[in-house]
């Protein structure tokens, strides 16, 4: 079946609305069950949106944003799953497949926008070096809105203009380009933790910063909580032995060590 | 120290940090990731703590500036634990590390309670729902993380009291505190590099009958894995602090360099 006009704009509004959620990950209406049951009804087949979102929400389950990578875009699948086993009338999870360049498309939208948003940064620092509170709040907030705009644009495209088209862009988009944006995604935190470094890092810390880098690389660790429980006994050692410097010697002074 | 600012804050106010940080995962950037937004959700506190103190509310933004990437859900925790820190006009130094010491074990908590449990369970349940063709599912769905979405003001809500409990002991002991902090955040970013700087070269130098050395795999990784992040952290950390190199020019040619290189083939 095909999608009308007013279907299509209704399918960016919703991306839109639901876009603006998967930059925040607050409500959880990016996620493939909420959008293709949306989806199901603006094309009015709510039975397909709830199929198209069972098996695209258990798909996309084991692909979430962990440490700053990102997966193919699973509201982007959901819409377009939804879509093309609408209008061309194949199984959900045949079309699930055939919504991968879509998802992708905004994968390399998402990471393309991670990657240039650093050089806002600097803009903010401005704004908060001089205490502008509404122009850095209006910053963050294009930032978001363009994001946003971005998903709406990808879908009425996607879903009602040039389907084929964009297909095909996806398919023969130049690997090394997308890549080379991933390969920014591995370098730029090294900015952020040497901003961090420049203020924190002094001579008699340096150490702790080798310990907590060779425990991270050594061991199979899940996230950086045994090396903060590390650090925290070190800092514990470190703190009761100030604190008993601190009271020079009239209470007796047990850590004299008894001579 | 700044007495004058206690009990600034009450609960309401609280109540609406934990709200806007909603929105707090605007303008994620590689770069600091969270900054921006986490920064943005604490400046109305900021305002209500210090007033039309605009220098107060400027120092104070600027403290959070810094890397952050946490879990959204429990990310208020910090918030909350920031600004009542900042309302008892702590010093800003030991604010900054207790905040780069726990956002990421935070993280890796908050990952593991809402990303690894609460997501499988709920999209497995919902989805076996909506299989059999019920609205139930998705309406189930939002629901479930419409709770989880609301459980940010209770983070925030507990950050806050945590902090304020803490402030007679914080003190007492600050300057052994502010070390302590100091050795902790520092060890945690250390830990941090691996997990979020990452250089693989590709390039091999060919060897005889076929063969190559993979410059990654049987150089650099034999020597100490990581090498590269690491020495990659330093050199950036060599050029703002001792070069002073703007950090827009420096983020441009990270982009360039990036991909140039990988049309090459050699990351």
């Amino acid at each position: 079946m095909e999608i009308t006009l007013s279907q299509g704009l209704l399918l960016a509004l919703m991306t839109f609305i639901c876009g603006i959620d998967a930059v925040w990950e607050a409500f959880f209406i990016f996620r493939p069950i909420v959008v293709c049951f949306f989806t199901g009804i603006i094309l009015g087949d709510v039975q397909l949106g709830l199929a198209a979102g069972a098996v695209c929400e258990l798909t996309y389950v084991g692909l979430t944003t962990v440490g700053g990578t990102v997966p193919p875009n699973p509201l982007v699948a959901g819409v377009m799953t939804t879509v093309l086993a609408y209008t061309s009338g194949v199984p959900v999870a045949t079309a699930l497949g055939l919504s991968l360049p879509f998802a992708l498309l905004m994968q390399y939208i998402n990471i393309f926008f991670n990657s240039t948003f650093s050089g806002v940064m600097s803009k903010l620092d401005d704004y908060a070096a001089k205490g502008e509170t509404g122009p850095f709040v209006r910053t963050i907030t294009w930032m978001g809105l363009v994001v946003a705009l971005s998903y709406a644009i990808v879908i009425f495209l996607s879903a009602y203009a040039i389907q084929e088209p964009i297909s095909a862009f996806v398919n023969s988009f130049p690997a090394w380009l997308v890549h080379g944006f991933e390969v920014a995604g591995g370098l730029l935190p090294g900015v952020g933790l040497g901003l961090l470094l420049r203020i924190m890092l002094k001579t008699e810390n340096v150490g702790y910063l080798f310990i907590g880098f060779l425990i991270a690389s050594f061991l199979p660790l899940q996230n950086v909580l045994p090396i903060a429980i590390a650090g925290a006994a070190v800092a514990i050692i470190g703190y009761v032995n100030d604190k008993n410097k601190i009271i020079p010697g009239d209470t007796g002074g047990d850590n004299d060590g008894g001579i | 120290m700044m007495g004058e600012y206690r009990n600034k804050l009450s609960k309401k106010d609280i109540t609406k940090l934990g709200i806007i940080s909603t929105a707090y995962q605007t303008g994620f950037n590689y770069e600091r990731m969270q900054a921006g937004g986490f920064t943005a959700s604490m400046i109305p506190s900021f305002k209500k703590i210090y007033g039309d103190n605009k220098e107060e509310i400027s120092k104070a933004m600027t403290n959070n500036m810094d890397f952050i990437n946490t879990e959204p859900h429990m990310g208020t925790f910090l918030m909350g634990l920031i600004v009542s820190l900042e309302e008892a006009g702590e010093d800003r130094n030991l604010i900054k590390n207790l905040k780069v010491g726990l956002f990421g074990p935070l993280a890796g908590l908050g990952d593991a309670i809402f990303w690894f449990t609460l997501l499988p369970i709920s999209a497995g349940i919902c989805s076996s729902l909506a299989q059999e063709g019920s609205i139930v599912g998705p309406i189930l769905y939002m629901l479930i993380w419409f709770i989880a979405w609301y459980s940010r003001v209770w983070f925030a809500r507990f950050g806050y009291s945590l902090g304020v409990n803490a402030i007679s002991t914080i003190r007492k002991n600050a300057g052994a505190i502010t070390k302590a902090a100091g050795i902790l955040g520092v060890m945690v970013v250390g830990g941090l590099i691996p997990s979020y700087v990452s250089i693989n070269i590709l390039s091999s130098i060919p060897l005889a009958k076929g063969s190559s050395l993979s410059i990654q795999k049987d150089f650099f990784d034999k020597i100490l894995p990581n090498l590269l992040p690491l020495g990659f952290v330093f050199f950036t950390y060599w050029l703002l602090k001792n070069k002073r190199v703007n950090i827009v020019l420096l983020i441009v040619s990270i982009i360039l360099v990036s991909i140039l290189c990988s049309a090459l083939g050699i990351l």
